[in-house]
């Protein structure tokens, strides 16, 4: 243990010794006070309400776990009456009302009518399991982007009628928990008012930093407003994706590789491999410890980047989402597939340019396999693709995403992650390409410390084995 | 039990052997020299003994383990030569990474490394990272992490190298002191001046045979060999001695002194001396010749096989060029 500690001790001395990471915590810091000048101002509950409400046509099947919502018209209109804050939350009178005019949906059978009580519609296909699939053209900025829904199945008068008073409560608190991140609301029907028009009474258990509550955003304490409010969750995913997973993880992860790539060579370097190899330690630990002391350099850069951040958004917004912080491991797991390449060829060349090169080249090549994976499996999925896929392509592929740590795997489910926290699932599924064929999290990082423990094990054996 | 033994050790790289079948023995508390020419093998002698490179036959032991054993390297202080010491360290924060691997206990680390810094001469610039230091300086680190954790056996590989003189002599005290407290150190080094004032025995090794090895009386002594000198005045009975078998020069510089030597086996000085005492001369001086170690060490060699470095020395000379 003591021997551990003395390289880790040492991993991290060569690594502070290295003047960027100050940088990279200079801009990590610099990051955090942008990020602390962010304001977040929620809308009036009249207003956010009316927003949040807006989004409760859309539906997801299976009671809320379906992953493409139902292609269901908006056929109701839901409004929020008697808006009172009480202690913990807020209460209203939900009501809802059948849209003016017919409204038809694309089912099985072709275009029909809706008939009937479109609430009670809407709870019976919310309910079911997702049927068929189908993929439309929304016009978006000028074009077009394909948007894929469930479609809704019949439902004959028996079943509507057979709807009851809990499953349209339960609906509702479902859709409040879909579509405004409220974890705990009562709903009770009001009685008295004829169908197909419906009232509630709900009691939430809330505040108003929830992810679907609009909020006016403005950057530099007020200087630079967003034009109109956006949902919390919205922001703080676009923060936390994007800026800090996406941008501030992709450079600390190459520059990581460009600094610890010089710690296994520098080790190996004539006159120092030496001066190690006569103390009383095997050689594989004494590999394995310094991996790992080139693991600490990433930990110290995501807890101060991931973690700080994190305080700073929870302080300012008021929504403290603890999951964020799994970033820290998950970026030092991405790090650790990259540097136990690093290391072997480290080993391998006594190269720190080697090393650095080719774990720079293997990153990409793993990414392009991952994006690759990623295309072929949509393009599988789609029926009329049927008969197109070439073999050989496949195959290669396939074998490839099989074989290699699953990198952009990782980075996809780091996604999911943060995007479960932040986004309502209607947000992720048009922001995040949210689909129902995320990997596995086992499966992802299972293969992936696998390849980290055959290239520690080939490193361990060529470092054993060879004459210093 | 010696502390350092090897039979019949080999090492071959590709097609170089640069081991031919070495056996030494260092016993308890000796200091023990290396010596050899640039290739000779001296320093993948100590790399086996280490465990840094892998012996290709025969048999090496430290300390009563197989060679490079970690039990064994536990009780062992090593100074390479060419050693590279990481430069993002201080000389304490260098200690007490080493006293860490060695398992020198953290409170033991705190006491000792200014103490042995202050040994070799470079405490009062403990708090300052490497690459600020000389290259004496550095080696008097090395020596100092070689003696941290209070290893049974020191190898040097050359220790005064970039020394100045003050702290070589520094140096060698330092070692004589270590012998006292019964410390076994093995040296190598080019310095054979230094070799010959403090080591108990040598051995020395050329293109990777041990071509000699003994104490240092022993490999100086110039068996058959006397200076002889009779009273001032009294002439020397050069004649006389050369009927008895004898070889007679005067030594040049030297008035008065003769050098005798034997001609052959089982010759003794005696049969001179009473020569010179019948003939009713006074033999004033009698003393049998020595040489230096670096005498002994280039006669050795040049009987030998040549080196790396007199092949190359002959190289340049058939080609024209002068190498002296």
């Amino acid at each position: 243990m003591m021997q551990f500690v003395a390289i880790l001790k040492d991993s991290f001395r060569e690594a502070m010794d290295a003047k960027i990471i100050y940088v990279l915590l200079g801009l990590s810091l610099l990051l955090m006070g942008v990020a602390a000048t962010i304001s977040y101002s929620p809308v009036e509950p009249t207003e956010a309400f009316a927003s949040i409400l807006q989004r409760f046509n859309t539906v997801f099947p299976d009671r809320g776990r379906g992953k493409i919502p139902l292609g269901l018209p908006p056929a109701m209109t839901y409004s929020a009456k008697d808006i009172r804050a009480v202690p913990g939350g807020y209460s209203l009178r939900l009501e809802v009302k059948p849209g003016a005019g017919e409204f038809s949906f694309l089912g099985a059978g072709g275009r029909q009518n809706l008939q009937g009580d479109p609430l009670r519609f809407a709870v019976v296909n919310w309910m079911k399991p997702p049927g068929p699939t189908r993929t439309f053209m929304l016009p978006s900025n000028g074009g077009a982007v394909p948007f894929e829904v469930a479609e809704p199945q019949e439902a004959s008068a028996e079943e509507l009628a057979a709807v009851t008073d809990e499953q349209m409560q339960e609906f509702i608190r479902n859709q409040f928990a879909t579509h405004a991140g409220v974890a705990q609301a009562t709903v009770t029907r009001a009685r008295g008012i004829a169908e197909p028009t419906y009232a509630f009474d709900v009691d939430l258990k809330m505040s108003d930093a929830v992810r679907g509550w609009p909020h006016h955003t403005s950057l530099f304490f007020g200087a630079l407003t967003l034009p109109k409010p956006l949902p919390l969750g919205m922001v703080l995913w676009f923060i936390e994706e994007k800026i800090v997973n996406g941008f501030g993880a992709t450079i600390t992860l190459l520059i990581g590789v460009v600094i610890t790539g010089f710690f296994i060579p520098n080790m190996l370097r004539k006159g120092a491999l030496d001066l190690i190899v006569t103390k009383p330690i095997g050689r594989s630990a004494l590999l394995v410890y310094k991996y790992l002391g080139g693991l600490s350099y990433m930990v110290i850069l995501t807890v101060a980047t991931v973690g700080g951040i994190w305080l700073v958004l929870a302080l300012r917004s008021g929504f403290w989402d603890p999951s964020f912080l799994l970033l820290i491991p998950i970026l030092t797991f991405t790090f650790a597939i990259l540097y136990a390449f690093s290391t072997l060829v480290a080993v391998l060349t006594r190269s720190s340019i080697a090393a650095i090169l080719l774990t720079c080249g293997f990153a990409f090549f793993l990414f392009v396999v991952g994006q690759a994976k990623l295309a072929l499996d949509d393009f599988r999925a789609d029926p009329k693709n049927a008969g197109e896929v070439h073999e050989t392509l496949a195959a290669a592929i396939d074998g490839l995403h099989f074989i290699l740590p699953r990198y952009k795997d990782v980075d996809r489910l780091t996604t999911k992650l943060i995007s479960d926290a932040t986004l309502t699932p209607l947000e992720q599924y048009a922001m995040a390409k949210a689909k129902a064929d995320y990997p596995k999290w086992g499966e992802t990082f299972g293969f992936s410390l696998g390849f980290i423990a055959v290239c520690l094990a080939l490193s361990c054996w060529r470092f054993q084995t060879r004459d210093a | 039990m010696s502390v350092i033994e090897t039979r019949e050790l080999r090492k071959s790289y590709g097609r170089i052997e640069a081991l031919k079948g070495v056996s030494i023995r260092v016993e308890k508390g000796q200091i023990y020299g290396l010596l050899g020419q640039n290739g000779a093998g001296k320093t993948t002698l100590i790399k086996i003994l280490l465990g840094i490179v892998r012996k290709t036959e025969g048999e090496a032991g430290l300390l009563g383990h197989v060679a490079g054993d970690p039990a064994a390297r536990k009780r062992v202080g090593y100074l390479p030569e060419d050693h590279q010491f990481p430069g993002y360290h201080t000389g304490f924060s260098l200690m007490d990474f080493y006293g860490a691997l060695y398992g020198v206990p953290r409170d033991d680390r705190r006491k000792k490394i200014p103490e042995t810094l202050e040994l070799v001469g470079i405490a009062g610039r403990m708090n300052s990272k490497i690459r600020t230091y000389s290259k004496g300086m550095k080696q008097r680190l090395g020596i100092a992490q070689a003696l941290l954790h209070d290893p049974d056996v020191i190898i040097l590989d050359e220790p005064t190298d970039g020394v100045d003189p003050l702290g070589r002599r520094e140096i060698r005290e330092l070692m004589a002191r270590l012998k006292d407290r019964g410390h076994t150190v093995f040296l190598n080094s080019h310095l054979l001046g230094e070799v010959e004032l403090i080591c108990d025995r040598v051995a020395i090794l050329q293109q990777g045979t041990l071509v000699r090895e003994g104490t240092i009386a022993e490999l100086t002594k110039q068996k058959g060999r006397y200076e002889v000198a009779v009273a001032p005045g009294q002439q020397f009975p050069a004649d006389a001695v050369i009927k008895l078998g004898f070889n007679v020069l005067p030594i040049p510089d030297k008035l008065d002194l003769f050098e005798v030597s034997f001609t052959s086996e089982g010759q003794s000085i005696d049969a001179a001396v009473k020569a010179i005492v019948e003939k009713g001369l006074s033999l004033r001086h009698l003393v049998e010749k020595k040489q230096s170690l670096e005498d002994a060490f280039l006669a050795t060699v040049e009987s030998a096989e040549p080196g790396v470095d007199r092949k190359r020395k002959r190289k340049a000379r058939a080609v024209g060029g002068d190498d002296r």
